[in-house]
Protein backbone atom coordinates (compact mmCIF):
# COMPACT_ATOMS: atom_id res chain seq x y z
CA UNK A 1 0.00 0.00 0.00
CA UNK A 2 2.74 2.90 0.91
CA UNK A 3 4.71 1.17 -2.06
CA UNK A 4 1.85 1.98 -4.13
CA UNK A 5 1.96 5.26 -2.35
CA UNK A 6 5.46 5.94 -3.28
CA UNK A 7 4.73 5.18 -7.03
CA UNK A 8 2.13 7.14 -7.33
CA UNK A 9 3.33 10.61 -6.14
CA UNK A 10 6.70 9.99 -8.04
CA UNK A 11 4.18 9.43 -11.39
CA UNK A 12 2.56 12.53 -10.85
CA UNK A 13 5.84 14.62 -9.81
CA UNK A 14 7.24 13.49 -13.16
CA UNK A 15 4.07 14.17 -15.39
CA UNK A 16 4.03 17.83 -14.08
CA UNK A 17 7.44 17.91 -14.59
CA UNK A 18 6.91 17.00 -17.98
CA UNK A 19 4.21 19.11 -18.65
CA UNK A 20 6.09 22.50 -17.29
CA UNK A 21 8.46 21.66 -19.43
CA UNK A 22 7.00 20.43 -22.91
CA UNK A 23 6.56 23.76 -24.55
CA UNK A 24 10.48 24.59 -23.90
CA UNK A 25 11.45 21.47 -25.60
CA UNK A 26 8.75 21.63 -28.47
CA UNK A 27 8.81 25.10 -29.09
CA UNK A 28 10.28 25.13 -32.10
CA UNK A 29 10.14 29.30 -32.73
CA UNK A 30 13.15 31.62 -31.93
CA UNK A 31 13.52 34.17 -29.51
CA UNK A 32 11.96 37.48 -30.20
CA UNK A 33 15.08 40.22 -30.89
CA UNK A 34 12.84 43.05 -31.54
CA UNK A 35 13.28 44.47 -27.75
CA UNK A 36 16.80 43.32 -27.67
CA UNK A 37 17.94 44.91 -30.44
CA UNK A 38 15.88 48.16 -29.54
CA UNK A 39 18.03 47.91 -25.97
CA UNK A 40 21.25 47.67 -27.90
CA UNK A 41 20.83 50.82 -29.72
CA UNK A 42 18.86 52.98 -27.91
CA UNK A 43 19.63 52.22 -24.30
CA UNK A 44 22.73 54.79 -24.16
CA UNK A 45 21.20 57.78 -25.40
CA UNK A 46 17.70 56.78 -23.82
CA UNK A 47 18.73 56.74 -19.87
CA UNK A 48 22.56 57.81 -20.33
CA UNK A 49 23.29 54.27 -18.48
CA UNK A 50 25.77 51.89 -20.06
CA UNK A 51 24.84 48.64 -18.04
CA UNK A 52 22.00 47.95 -20.25
CA UNK A 53 20.34 46.24 -16.62
CA UNK A 54 20.54 49.55 -15.00
CA UNK A 55 19.20 51.05 -17.99
CA UNK A 56 15.70 49.51 -17.71
CA UNK A 57 15.14 49.39 -13.96
CA UNK A 58 15.93 52.55 -13.32
CA UNK A 59 15.75 54.66 -16.92
CA UNK A 60 12.63 53.15 -18.64
CA UNK A 61 10.60 51.06 -15.60
CA UNK A 62 11.95 53.38 -12.39
CA UNK A 63 8.31 53.26 -11.44
CA UNK A 64 8.70 49.91 -11.01
CA UNK A 65 12.13 49.99 -8.24
CA UNK A 66 9.84 52.65 -6.51
CA UNK A 67 7.36 50.01 -5.48
CA UNK A 68 9.93 47.11 -5.08
CA UNK A 69 11.56 49.57 -2.36
CA UNK A 70 7.87 50.22 -0.93
CA UNK A 71 7.37 46.43 -0.65
CA UNK A 72 10.62 46.00 1.12
CA UNK A 73 9.88 48.59 3.53
CA UNK A 74 6.29 46.95 4.45
CA UNK A 75 7.91 43.44 5.32
CA UNK A 76 10.57 45.13 7.03
CA UNK A 77 8.00 47.00 9.38
CA UNK A 78 6.23 43.70 9.76
CA UNK A 79 9.27 41.80 10.51
CA UNK A 80 10.27 44.09 13.47
CA UNK A 81 6.49 44.47 14.66
CA UNK A 82 6.93 40.55 15.29
CA UNK A 83 10.89 40.91 16.71
CA UNK A 84 9.98 43.63 19.26
CA UNK A 85 6.92 41.37 20.47
CA UNK A 86 8.75 38.07 20.85
CA UNK A 87 12.22 39.84 22.66
CA UNK A 88 10.61 40.17 25.78
CA UNK A 89 10.03 36.16 25.99
CA UNK A 90 13.73 35.65 25.17
CA UNK A 91 15.49 35.38 28.35
CA UNK A 92 17.97 32.51 27.59
CA UNK A 93 20.78 34.94 27.22
CA UNK A 94 23.41 32.27 27.08
CA UNK A 95 22.50 31.17 23.49
CA UNK A 96 22.02 34.29 22.32
CA UNK A 97 24.14 36.56 19.89
CA UNK A 98 23.52 39.30 22.27
CA UNK A 99 25.66 42.58 21.15
CA UNK A 100 25.78 44.33 23.85
CA UNK A 101 30.24 44.89 25.13
CA UNK A 102 29.56 43.80 28.45
CA UNK A 103 27.88 40.27 27.52
CA UNK A 104 30.44 39.64 24.91
CA UNK A 105 33.52 37.90 26.56
CA UNK A 106 31.12 35.32 28.27
CA UNK A 107 28.94 34.57 25.60
CA UNK A 108 28.68 30.41 24.66
CA UNK A 109 28.64 31.15 20.86
CA UNK A 110 31.33 33.51 20.49
CA UNK A 111 34.91 32.04 19.50
CA UNK A 112 37.99 33.88 18.15
CA UNK A 113 37.69 32.53 15.02
CA UNK A 114 34.11 34.35 14.53
CA UNK A 115 35.82 37.78 15.67
CA UNK A 116 38.61 37.40 13.82
CA UNK A 117 37.34 36.45 10.51
CA UNK A 118 33.81 39.04 10.74
CA UNK A 119 36.03 41.53 11.81
CA UNK A 120 38.83 41.44 9.28
CA UNK A 121 36.38 40.79 6.73
CA UNK A 122 33.61 43.68 7.01
CA UNK A 123 35.94 46.43 6.09
CA UNK A 124 36.29 44.44 2.99
CA UNK A 125 32.79 43.50 2.19
CA UNK A 126 31.58 47.22 2.70
CA UNK A 127 34.11 48.80 0.42
CA UNK A 128 33.44 46.48 -2.51
CA UNK A 129 29.42 47.03 -1.66
CA UNK A 130 30.04 50.69 -2.21
CA UNK A 131 31.76 49.62 -5.06
CA UNK A 132 29.26 47.55 -6.33
CA UNK A 133 26.94 50.23 -5.60
CA UNK A 134 28.31 53.15 -7.18
CA UNK A 135 29.32 51.64 -10.20
CA UNK A 136 26.04 50.55 -10.92
CA UNK A 137 25.56 52.12 -13.93
CA UNK A 138 29.01 51.10 -15.90
CA UNK A 139 29.58 47.39 -14.34
CA UNK A 140 27.21 44.50 -13.12
CA UNK A 141 25.42 45.73 -10.04
CA UNK A 142 23.31 48.16 -9.14
CA UNK A 143 21.42 49.70 -5.93
CA UNK A 144 19.84 46.86 -4.68
CA UNK A 145 22.88 44.35 -4.79
CA UNK A 146 25.06 46.63 -3.23
CA UNK A 147 23.04 47.49 -0.40
CA UNK A 148 22.54 43.93 0.20
CA UNK A 149 26.34 43.43 -0.07
CA UNK A 150 26.43 46.36 2.60
CA UNK A 151 24.17 44.93 4.71
CA UNK A 152 25.89 41.68 5.28
CA UNK A 153 29.28 44.23 5.81
CA UNK A 154 27.19 45.71 9.00
CA UNK A 155 26.33 42.34 9.97
CA UNK A 156 30.17 41.34 9.85
CA UNK A 157 31.09 44.54 11.40
CA UNK A 158 28.51 43.93 14.48
CA UNK A 159 29.14 40.01 14.66
CA UNK A 160 33.01 40.73 14.57
CA UNK A 161 34.02 44.18 16.70
CA UNK A 162 34.51 43.92 20.09
CA UNK A 163 32.95 48.06 20.58
CA UNK A 164 30.55 49.70 19.58
CA UNK A 165 30.22 51.87 16.41
CA UNK A 166 27.53 54.14 15.16
CA UNK A 167 27.71 51.69 11.89
CA UNK A 168 25.77 49.08 14.36
CA UNK A 169 23.31 51.30 15.97
CA UNK A 170 19.58 50.34 14.89
CA UNK A 171 18.37 54.13 15.61
CA UNK A 172 20.73 55.46 13.40
CA UNK A 173 20.40 53.06 10.72
CA UNK A 174 17.12 53.63 10.46
CA UNK A 175 17.35 57.75 10.15
CA UNK A 176 19.60 56.87 7.39
CA UNK A 177 17.18 54.85 5.67
CA UNK A 178 14.04 56.96 6.15
CA UNK A 179 16.42 59.89 4.86
CA UNK A 180 17.03 57.87 1.72
CA UNK A 181 13.35 57.39 1.12
CA UNK A 182 12.92 60.70 1.24
CA UNK A 183 15.65 61.49 -1.28
CA UNK A 184 14.04 58.79 -3.70
CA UNK A 185 10.92 60.11 -3.41
CA UNK A 186 11.95 63.40 -4.36
CA UNK A 187 13.96 62.51 -6.98
CA UNK A 188 11.21 60.63 -8.49
CA UNK A 189 8.98 63.80 -8.25
CA UNK A 190 11.91 66.09 -9.52
CA UNK A 191 11.47 65.37 -12.80
CA UNK A 192 8.10 66.47 -13.02
CA UNK A 193 9.82 70.43 -12.78
CA UNK A 194 12.02 70.03 -15.67
CA UNK A 195 9.42 68.89 -18.28
CA UNK A 196 10.92 65.45 -18.10
CA UNK A 197 7.62 63.54 -16.02
CA UNK A 198 7.36 61.26 -13.58
CA UNK A 199 11.05 59.91 -12.80
CA UNK A 200 11.97 61.09 -15.81
CA UNK A 201 16.24 62.53 -15.89
CA UNK A 202 16.07 65.72 -15.01
CA UNK A 203 19.71 66.36 -15.52
CA UNK A 204 21.28 67.02 -18.88
CA UNK A 205 24.57 67.56 -20.13
CA UNK A 206 24.76 69.28 -23.47
CA UNK A 207 22.25 67.41 -25.87
CA UNK A 208 22.55 64.02 -24.02
CA UNK A 209 21.47 62.44 -20.57
CA UNK A 210 23.56 62.46 -18.28
CA UNK A 211 24.07 59.16 -15.85
CA UNK A 212 24.34 61.59 -12.83
CA UNK A 213 20.78 60.72 -12.32
CA UNK A 214 21.09 57.46 -12.28
CA UNK A 215 23.78 57.32 -10.15
CA UNK A 216 21.89 58.84 -7.46
CA UNK A 217 19.04 56.80 -7.54
CA UNK A 218 21.79 53.89 -7.52
CA UNK A 219 23.10 55.53 -4.16
CA UNK A 220 19.71 56.32 -2.38
CA UNK A 221 18.60 52.91 -3.32
CA UNK A 222 21.52 51.14 -2.05
CA UNK A 223 21.15 52.98 1.21
CA UNK A 224 17.67 51.95 1.42
CA UNK A 225 18.18 48.72 1.31
CA UNK A 226 21.17 48.35 2.83
CA UNK A 227 20.44 49.76 6.21
CA UNK A 228 16.57 48.14 6.30
CA UNK A 229 18.33 44.67 6.06
CA UNK A 230 20.94 45.37 8.53
CA UNK A 231 18.59 46.79 10.76
CA UNK A 232 16.72 43.64 10.64
CA UNK A 233 19.56 40.92 11.10
CA UNK A 234 20.60 42.82 14.35
CA UNK A 235 17.56 43.05 15.36
CA UNK A 236 16.98 39.21 15.14
CA UNK A 237 20.47 38.64 16.51
CA UNK A 238 19.36 40.33 20.03
CA UNK A 239 20.66 43.51 19.43
CA UNK A 240 20.28 46.54 20.66
CA UNK A 241 16.68 48.21 21.15
CA UNK A 242 16.55 51.90 22.48
CA UNK A 243 14.04 53.25 20.69
CA UNK B 1 29.79 21.60 -16.78
CA UNK B 2 26.55 23.22 -16.94
CA UNK B 3 24.86 19.40 -16.66
CA UNK B 4 27.21 18.71 -13.55
CA UNK B 5 25.83 22.30 -12.25
CA UNK B 6 22.27 21.66 -12.74
CA UNK B 7 22.44 18.33 -11.47
CA UNK B 8 24.35 18.71 -7.68
CA UNK B 9 21.78 21.97 -7.75
CA UNK B 10 18.93 18.87 -7.97
CA UNK B 11 20.96 16.54 -5.79
CA UNK B 12 21.54 19.38 -3.29
CA UNK B 13 17.61 20.21 -3.22
CA UNK B 14 16.69 16.96 -2.78
CA UNK B 15 18.70 16.49 0.04
CA UNK B 16 17.50 19.43 1.64
CA UNK B 17 14.12 17.85 1.30
CA UNK B 18 14.62 15.26 2.96
CA UNK B 19 17.22 15.67 5.49
CA UNK B 20 16.11 15.19 8.90
CA UNK B 21 18.42 18.01 10.44
CA UNK B 22 16.89 21.57 9.62
CA UNK B 23 20.04 22.84 9.69
CA UNK B 24 22.00 20.68 7.14
CA UNK B 25 19.23 21.86 5.05
CA UNK B 26 20.01 24.76 5.23
CA UNK B 27 23.40 24.71 4.25
CA UNK B 28 22.42 22.53 1.75
CA UNK B 29 20.13 25.66 0.29
CA UNK B 30 23.03 28.23 0.84
CA UNK B 31 24.88 25.51 -1.39
CA UNK B 32 22.37 25.58 -4.38
CA UNK B 33 22.23 29.32 -4.28
CA UNK B 34 26.38 29.47 -4.52
CA UNK B 35 26.13 26.87 -7.38
CA UNK B 36 23.36 28.79 -9.37
CA UNK B 37 25.64 32.02 -9.02
CA UNK B 38 28.23 30.46 -10.72
CA UNK B 39 25.40 29.18 -13.10
CA UNK B 40 24.25 32.75 -13.81
CA UNK B 41 27.70 33.85 -14.59
CA UNK B 42 28.39 30.97 -17.09
CA UNK B 43 25.19 32.53 -18.73
CA UNK B 44 26.59 35.61 -18.75
CA UNK B 45 24.04 37.83 -16.34
CA UNK B 46 26.57 38.90 -13.69
CA UNK B 47 24.16 41.40 -12.53
CA UNK B 48 21.96 38.47 -11.72
CA UNK B 49 24.83 36.48 -10.02
CA UNK B 50 25.84 38.73 -7.71
CA UNK B 51 22.17 39.01 -6.02
CA UNK B 52 21.86 35.58 -5.77
CA UNK B 53 24.87 35.19 -3.93
CA UNK B 54 24.28 38.15 -1.34
CA UNK B 55 20.89 37.15 -0.55
CA UNK B 56 20.40 33.45 -1.00
CA UNK B 57 23.68 32.57 0.38
CA UNK B 58 23.67 35.78 2.63
CA UNK B 59 21.33 37.10 4.45
CA UNK B 60 18.34 34.22 3.87
CA UNK B 61 20.89 32.00 5.44
CA UNK B 62 20.76 34.01 8.44
CA UNK B 63 17.17 34.41 8.72
CA UNK B 64 16.61 30.91 8.35
CA UNK B 65 19.02 29.99 11.51
CA UNK B 66 17.66 32.43 13.07
CA UNK B 67 14.00 30.59 12.81
CA UNK B 68 15.81 27.61 13.79
CA UNK B 69 17.23 28.28 17.20
CA UNK B 70 13.80 29.22 18.09
CA UNK B 71 11.78 26.26 16.80
CA UNK B 72 12.99 22.69 17.18
CA UNK B 73 15.71 21.70 14.63
CA UNK B 74 15.41 17.57 14.44
CA UNK B 75 12.88 15.89 13.12
CA UNK B 76 10.95 13.02 15.73
CA UNK B 77 11.50 10.05 13.64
Amino acid sequence: MKRTLLWLKLIITLATIAVVALPIVVNNHSWPQISRDYLYTNALSDTGALNTVSAIYLGYRAMDTLGETLVLLVSITGTMGILVNLKREDSDQSISFSLEPEKRAKNAQRTYLLEVIASKLGPIVLLFGFYVMLYGHISPGGGFQGGTIIASAIVFLALGTQMETKLTNTTILARIEALAFLVLVLAAVSGVFFESGFFGNPIKSGNSLSPNFIILLNIVIGLKVGMSIAIMCIAMMGGRSDH
Amino acid sequence: MTILLLSMILALGVYALFSHDLLHSVIALSAVSMISALLFTILRAPDVAITEAAVGAGVSTVIFVWAIRHTRRRSKD
